[in-house]
């Protein structure tokens, strides 16, 4: 990957890499709470149907994972396994945390077990706020991502450059013509 | 010894009066207090000596549905109440120890519920844990309080006797403190008070008092 | 039945053959497998550790934790009603069967009652998710085994009484619509209708469940006389709801108790099962959806007229004492012990959940089990992950 991650990849070629990418998004759901039956709704009912945004929910690793969407309560005992997992993702790998108390801890900010956001561990691309979000909020999330992946400079991603992250607020994001509202 | 229905024209509770009857007869001088609330519950409070032969007592008697054990730390919070205003400072507490129904003579008690299946008629045993901070197990008598103590030793610090594995249910095994007890610190808590607490923005129906905060 | 009977026989004698072999000194090198903390086939984060000695589990238990929030000390610091909107999360997805017990113990302590209208939405909303809750479990009993399709057919219909939570409450999840003394809101138009509808579809739904998957050979074969648990064993341990019926105790909380709810105001029937095998507990669960529709049907033509808030301060002060409230939840005996010292907030709140006792059967019912039927009994015992750690 020595042109890629130097950036010296033909601009056409990077934008049909990055189509590609996009639309073929495997995710690992990692399910661990309240939000995690929402996400279960978004990705395995017929209402929802993840699969026709092009994304893939059925991985059976993180190995061959390119997203990994944390939704839940992440505690203190379960936050090494959630970076061990995400270690093991191939790079180029995105991250969504789904719903407050991924994001920032929510209703448990004073508690003496909960980390208080997944970015304490690992870092997010996408964040979805709610508790728990309502399914359409994390389709959303996966759009403003893959709208990101379409613009994206792939040697940025590789070098770790550019990844601000973004979130998902009161769905007025893809009203505004697609420019992702960026936190931070 | 009783402390069941005082006035007279207070509702009476025969089904419970009856059942209470029954196990202070059968627990003897075991039991210390015991309290019917008419149509609500039934508390015992018995002495730690007897702490298991009271569980093996009320099986026999029908209780054999076991429901919790925990415990309770009677100490006044040192670090004031969750509706307390950040802004103020904190208001002069009673830290005298006050236990609640059936009385009890230490910080730590141990509560536990049995029921008898069908009739829904369930008893809660206190018992007073004293210094040493342990007490015997109830694994032998009903398997169900193995987790139950697993988890009271973790957040109290309450020792069994004869409990066969007392390792950490919920925290990684070097978690420091107790956290059930009233003296662990919420450190996100004393770090940043609840911003909630305060009213930015006066309502507009109560414009005399409270307002503006930072 | 004989099929049943040797089936169940050979689970003895696998525990039996398991128990001596851990006894016996010259014990083969046995392999220790684990499963999670994060694992399709564990609903949540649990985490099980079992011994093996070829196929047969010698020895197993489940490591919770991984979902611990620390419940029990949060509410030392929140007022009741921000209590409510706490213990919404401890099972998600029955979320306003968790509100009602903590509700009621601060309404006892109170001496206050809600109005009789009140408690009959109390009632339907109560049901409502229990249908929402069990029925996600029914779909997801199929992929547990194997079967993809039943999950599908779950989040379908379970869509729609999900709506109809929301219609309601505001909240597809956590509603957080309970208040002391009352409710926050009355019905909003044309629930009624709707709900009907709705339950009509949840029955076709539990139709469709029972066709697919209680009807089918493989699930039969996988689920019958596997994970037996006898009458007293399950009441020692604490198993409550449809694992304890399925067990043959015929106890349900909404019947046997005295609480201000509408149960007794509707013809219902407590289904239980004399077997305590995996079958069993999930076909109690079945019954219990077709029952919980059959109970909000009727109580819909019977709604009383009336206030749906009683008169409660304005800033909520409960009076000292100590009070019990449980109710049969979706998951079983959902109960709240409350210690009350006269503040805003509560001094001491005993979270009694039910996929708690549930599981600490766990270690007792997995010995001598084969290395399959570990999902299969797990799936059968549903457990909610937050409602085991807190």
């Amino acid at each position: 990957m020595g042109l890629v991650d130097r950036g010296r990849l033909p601009k056409p070629l990077t934008s049909l890499f990055n189509l590609g990418r996009s639309y073929s998004l495997w995710v690992y759901q990692w399910g661990l709470a309240c939000c995690a039956i929402e996400m279960g709704a978004a990705f395995g009912s017929p209402r929802y149907d993840v699969m026709r945004l092009g994304v893939i929910p059925l991985p059976a690793s993180p190995r061959q994972a390119d997203l990994v969407v944390i939704s839940g309560t992440v505690t203190d005992k379960m936050a090494p396994a959630i970076k061990r997992l995400y270690e093991q993702m191939p790079e180029p790998k995105y991250v969504i945390s789904m719903g407050s108390c991924a994001n920032c801890g929510g209703p448990y900010w004073d508690s003496y077990s909960v980390t208080k956001g997944v970015d304490q561990i690992i870092p997010v691309d996408v964040y979805v706020p709610g508790c728990p979000p309502r399914p359409e909020a994390l389709l959303e999330g996966i759009v403003l991502l893959q709208q990101r992946i379409k613009n994206e400079d792939m040697g940025a991603r590789w070098r770790g450059e550019g990844t601000k992250p973004m979130s998902v607020v009161d769905g007025e994001s893809a009203e505004k013509g697609g420019v992702p509202v960026v936190v931070n | 010894m009783s402390s069941t229905d005082t006035a007279t024209e207070a509702p009476r509770d025969e089904r419970r009066d009856g059942e209470m009857a029954r196990i202070t007869a059968a627990l003897g001088a075991a039991v210390l207090d015991s309290l019917v609330k008419p149509n609500d519950d039934m508390w015992i409070r018995v002495s730690a000596d007897a702490w298991r032969t009271t569980g093996e007592t009320l099986k026999s008697l029908g209780y054999t549905y076991f429901c919790f054990l925990s415990g309770i730390d009677w100490l006044p919070s040192p670090f004031g109440k969750g509706e307390d205003d950040p802004t103020e400072p904190t208001p002069e507490r009673d830290s005298t120890i006050k236990q609640g129904y059936t009385g009890g003579a230490t910080r730590f008690q141990v509560i536990t519920r049995v029921m008898q299946p069908f009739t829904s008629l369930g008893v809660n045993i206190k018992v007073d844990i004293d210094d040493s901070l342990a007490i015997d197990s109830w694994c032998s008598v009903y398997a169900g309080a193995n987790w139950h103590e697993r988890e009271t030793h973790e957040m109290f610090g309450i020792g069994f006797n004869g409990h066969p594995d007392l390792r950490n249910m919920y925290l990684p095994s070097d978690f420091e403190g107790f956290p059930l007890r009233k003296d662990f610190p919420l450190l996100a808590r004393i770090v940043k008070p609840w911003p909630g607490i305060v009213d930015v923005e006066p309502l507009p129906g109560d414009d005399e008092e409270e307002g503006e905060a930072s | 039945m004989t099929m049943l009977g040797d089936r169940q026989q050979l689970a003895y004698i696998a525990a039996q053959a398991a128990d001596a072999r851990v006894n016996v000194e010259l014990e083969t090198e046995g392999m220790t497998l684990n499963i999670g903390p994060q694992h399709p086939a564990t609903h949540g984060t649990l985490r099980i550790i079992a011994r093996l000695d070829g196929e047969q589990v010698v020895w197993a238990e489940p490591s919770a934790g991984y979902m611990h929030r620390g419940y029990e000390k949060l509410t030392e610091v929140r007022t009741y009603p921000q209590v409510t909107a706490l213990v919404n999360r401890i099972d998600w997805l029955g979320s306003f069967a968790n509100e009602v017990p903590f509700i009621l113990a601060a309404e006892k302590l109170m001496g206050v009652e809600a109005p009789a209208r009140a408690q009959h939405i109390r009632t339907i909303l109560f049901e409502l998710s229990r249908i929402a809750n069990v029925s996600l479990f029914l779909g997801d009993l199929g992929v547990q085994l194997g079967a993809v399709t039943p999950v599908f057919f779950a989040f379908r219909d379970r869509e729609y009484v999900l709506n109809l939570i929301e219609a309601a409450t505001g909240g597809r999840f956590h509603p957080n619509f309970d208040r002391i003394g009352g409710l926050k809101d009355d019905l909003p138009a044309g629930f009624i209708d709707e709900t009907r509808m709705v339950m009509k579809k949840l029955r076709t739904f539990c139709d469709q469940i029972e066709d697919l998957l209680f009807g089918n050979e493989i699930f039969q074969s996988r689920t019958r006389g596997i994970g037996v648990i006898p009458k007293d064993v399950a009441l020692q341990y604490g198993l409550s709801g449809a694992n304890l019926r399925a067990s043959g105790v015929d106890w349900d909380l909404r019947r046997d108790q005295d609480l201000p709810m509408a149960w007794n105001k509707a013809d219902w029937k407590v289904w239980t099962h004399p077997d305590g095998d995996s079958f069993a507990r999930c076909w109690v669960r079945l019954q219990e959806v077709r029952e919980s529709t059959k109970i909000v049907d009727q109580l819909l033509d019977t709604i009383p007229a009336g206030p749906v808030m009683a008169k409660v301060p304005k800033i909520i002060k409960v009076p000292e004492g100590e009070a019990w409230v449980s109710t049969e939840n979706p998951l079983g005996e959902m109960g709240y012990y409350v210690v009350s010292q006269g503040d805003q907030g509560p001094f001491r709140v005993k979270i009694r959940s039910a996929s708690f006792n549930n599981i600490s059967i766990v270690p007792w019912v997995l010995k001598g089990v084969y290395v399959p039927d570990i999902i299969t009994i797990l799936a059968s015992l549903y457990f909610i992950l937050g409602d085991i750690d807190r």
